[in-house]
């Protein structure tokens, strides 16, 4: 198949930039991840996951069973940030001025 | 919010789990990311027969409608248009209408979020009129949208040629079926009769799709030479693939079964993943037919019901018993010697 | 069995950096192994802020500081790691904490790191977005961030380019000492080598465990939500906030000790989401696409853990948190270390033999 053609359609990233990731040594879809942004878009993977494995199998001679699979994580569709926040009042997350500096304004 | 049973996910596995749950007593949420009930099976216009003995054989909507009319008689409590967006540290699941997180405390989790259509990738597969079998079909019999003029469908399965059938059925113009094995894998000959005269072509493939903008022109590579045809609508029918989302956010393990449609959660005899609150049904447990299907959330709604105390272990032992006879009488016998291969390998799970 | 000078254990940001800079010497001959793939682990997950003015002590932020100065350095070596030197700034919230922040200034300023202490109009003037709650905030140009991927990319194909081997999806399965060297026993071979450097950032303690050493570090999680790409609205580096080349709005500074676990959960994502919001109002309207987390490398005191491991001549430990801001000096330092056998910086005060 053509090397241009896009298996990545959210983040644009074709067969040729996936095959260069496996030459660098990646051997799974998120390694491949991490190099390319394949996966990184909205869809979150769900579409070209299918297809990336297969170029993997492809070039490594793998099995697709010994392939494994992306890491799925929270939202399981994206989500606004208001909508997520709903009705918490305060956040607990502490701020990067606050842990630098204690109470005495000495090393922590 | 509490409740006994959450059930996620509204087709055909996820509203058969939650009426039998509802029926034994239990409270139950059901909730669908879809402002329609049903999943795919309320789009489906094909005829089924192969169904549990207390389901009457009908048309996919028929059957829908069936479930629907006995959800309206029920306690259950359902949420359409809320989806699940992930769980809390203490084990309960968010879900959002879009406007606000709502927290579920529930008892047991049957997680039925369904399968995927798969992708396949060509040079052009990105323009619009590419889409899949099960985009076709929704748009067609939910939407009331003919999705093309003139049509080839990538895929020769059983719902390759549904679908086929279904767009001849609403004047579409069905130019080729293209099927990349050597043989057409659809087995029900009746089908194929009545596939009549739209030509398949076996051993070939999509070499690309071309137009501006939008479809208007593919090349097929077939074992006699590249074939030009005009057409606006590409139909893919490459199989389907499980949902895996909400079961990795809630801390399943997974187990990679050709058979079943590949990764899938991995769960035992009760059909209860690696997470013990968790169950799983339908074509998330493994990719099959609707019969199968209703029966797989029938069983996670007996053993749920169990573990609760809602139903004593000898009544669900039995209940389970025979539902998994009948299963292996329904469902197809590859796919069952699968299933009983990863049943048999669970012991594994830990809890 | 395959001989080596210097073998690296752990190819995360820390690893690969000492193995890019050893290898300009082109003296060694380097292995650098890994039990995954770079960027599976730490390195990967992470905002990849290049964050110097509230480090502290000071001669800790001066650490800091030199990394950072580094970086444009860097850049011309290896290529492009899209080091944006945006300045960072640090909100407050309410004015009793404003003079922390001017003791935090006048303390920085001893080593050379300017912090301004900016009135609620000045920050909101610098970052319109920025909440109008917001008391102040301490600035300081010096901070900025770096594409992680790209940077340990980089480092990798300089290292290779150098020489140097890489051997992945390799675990350590034990180290013993022999002669005057160590026998690295892998999955994939036993391999000999003289020197031996440990940089397997949150598993660095089972590493020490393999030597014998008791290596003080904790794995702290940090959840992050990531948004979908908006249009380039975020000028600075926000404590706990960033907009990366692309568009996409990176949030969190979440603290959990739960173990090598990097799922997600509601809970902090909701907190981490309000906290966000409350930086920058309008993030309210934006999508979230994704939340991930990496466990952060915690020595105990939070300081790194650099330099020869007493009592096991030969064998080195790179162990921090901060490995990203830290790389460039880190990797400096260490490679120094092993082919003259001192650092143009004094390091002592980061010698494992302090706990």
């Amino acid at each position: 198949m053509d090397k241009s053609t896009i298996v990545c359609r959210c983040e644009e990233i074709n067969i040729d930039e996936i095959e260069t990731a496996i030459k660098y040594g990646a051997e799974t879809f998120d390694d491949i991840k991490r190099l390319t942004r394949c996966g990184m878009g909205p869809c979150q993977s769900k579409n070209c996951i299918g297809p990336v494995n297969e170029i993997i199998a492809n070039n490594t001679g793998k099995q697709l069973k010994d392939l494994p699979l992306t890491r799925m994580r929270i939202p399981v569709k994206p989500i606004k940030m208001k909508v997520l926040v709903t009705d918490i009042e305060n956040s607990s997350i502490a701020s990067v001025l606050a842990e630098s500096v204690d109470e005495d304004g000495d090393n922590r | 919010m509490k409740t006994d049973v959450l059930v996620v996910g509204a087709g055909p596995a996820g509203i058969k789990a939650a009426l039998t749950a509802d029926r034994a007593g239990a409270d139950v949420i059901l909730i669908d990311e879809s402002v329609f009930l049903g999943g795919q099976l309320r789009s489906q216009t094909q005829y089924f027969s192969n169904l549990p003995k207390n389901i009457d054989s009908g048309l996919g909507i028929e059957i829908y409608n069936e479930l629907e009319n006995q959800l309206n008689n029920s306690n259950i409590t359902v949420f359409t248009n809320h989806t699940m967006v992930g769980s809390f540290k203490n084990g309960n699941i968010g879900v959002s209408n879009g406007e606000k997180v709502l927290e579920i405390q529930s008892k047991k989790n049957i997680l039925a979020p369904g399968a995927q259509e798969e992708a396949l990738i060509f040079p052009g597969w990105t323009l619009p009129g590419v889409m899949t079998a099960g985009a076709a079909q929704i748009l067609v019999n939910r939407e009331f949208v003919r999705p093309g003029n003139e049509a080839i469908m990538v895929g020769s399965n059983i719902f390759a040629l549904e679908v086929a059938l279904l767009l001849q059925q609403c004047g579409v113009s069905v130019k080729a079926i293209i099927e990349e094995q050597l043989n057409i894998q659809c087995k029900d000959t009746s089908k194929l009769g009545e596939i009549g005269n739209i030509p398949i072509f076996t051993s070939s493939r999509i070499k690309a799709a071309r137009g501006r903008g939008k479809v208007e022109q593919v090349i097929i590579e077939t074992p006699n030479g590249e074939n030009e045809l005009y057409v606006d609508l590409i139909c893919v029918a490459n199989g389907f693939r499980p949902i895996l989302e909400p079961f990795e956010i809630l801390n399943c393990e997974f187990t990679y079964k050709k058979g079943l449609g590949g990764w899938i959660p991995k769960y035992d005899n009760r059909f209860l993943t690696g997470n013990p609150n968790c169950y799983v049904a339908g074509n998330a447990a493994g990719i099959t037919d609707l019969g199968p299907i209703l029966l797989t959330g029938e069983i996670a709604a007996w053993n749920a019901l169990g573990e609760i105390g809602l139903v004593s272990s000898i009544v669900v032992d039995k209940k389970i018993k025979n539902l998994w006879v009948e299963l292996s009488r329904l469902e197809d016998e590859y796919v069952f010697k699968e299933r009983l291969n990863l049943i048999n390998n669970t012991s594994a799970i830990k809890y | 069995m395959k001989k080596f000078d210097v073998i690296i254990i752990g190819s995360g940001v820390v690893g690969s950096s000492i193995a890019y800079h050893l290898s300009e010497y082109k003296e060694h001959e380097i292995l650098l192994i890994d039990k995954d793939f770079p960027l599976s682990g730490t390195s990967g997950s992470t905002q990849a802020w290049v964050w110097v003015h509230t480090k502290v002590p000071s001669w800790y932020g001066e650490l800091s500081l030199y990394s950072a100065e580094l970086y444009p350095i860097l850049e011309k070596k290896i290529g492009d790691v899209e080091y944006n030197r945006t300045g960072g700034i640090a909100p407050f919230f309410n004015e009793a904490e404003r003079e922390k922040a001017y003791r935090l200034a006048e303390k920085q300023a001893e080593v050379g790191i300017d912090i301004k202490v900016l009135t609620k109009d000045e920050v909101l003037e610098m970052e319109p977005y920025l909440s109008s709650k917001i008391a102040g905030a301490t600035f300081s140009k010096l901070d900025g961030t770096v594409n992680p991927f790209r940077l340990v990319e980089l480092y990798v194909k300089a290292a290779r380019k150098n020489g140097v081997k890489t051997s992945y999806y390799n675990r350590v399965l034990d180290i013993v000492k022999s002669g005057n060297g160590y026998q690295v026993k892998t999955e994939r071979g036993t391999f000999l080598t003289t020197k031996l450097i440990l940089a397997g950032g949150p598993w660095s303690k089972d590493l020490g465990e393999l030597l014998g050493v008791h290596i003080p570090i904790k794995q702290v999680r940090g959840q992050i939500i990531i948004t979908e790409p908006l249009q380039p609205f975020l000028k600075y580096t926000i404590g706990g906030i960033r907009q990366t080349v692309n568009g996409e709005v990176l949030i969190g500074y979440s603290k959990e000790e739960v173990g090598y676990d990097r799922r997600t959960t509601l809970d902090v994502i909701q907190q981490t989401a309000k906290m966000a919001i409350d930086f920058i109002p309008a993030l309210a309207e934006a999508n979230i696409v994704r939340t991930f987390a990496g466990i952060r490398v915690m020595p105990l005191d939070e300081l790194p853990i650099l330099g020869q491991i007493p009592g096991l001549p030969g064998a080195f430990i790179a162990a921090m948190h901060s490995g990203i801001t830290l790389s460039p000096i880190v990797g400096t330092l260490m490679a120094e270390l092993l082919t003259e056998g001192e650092t143009s910086l004094d390091i002592t005060r980061y010698s494992l033999s302090r706990f």
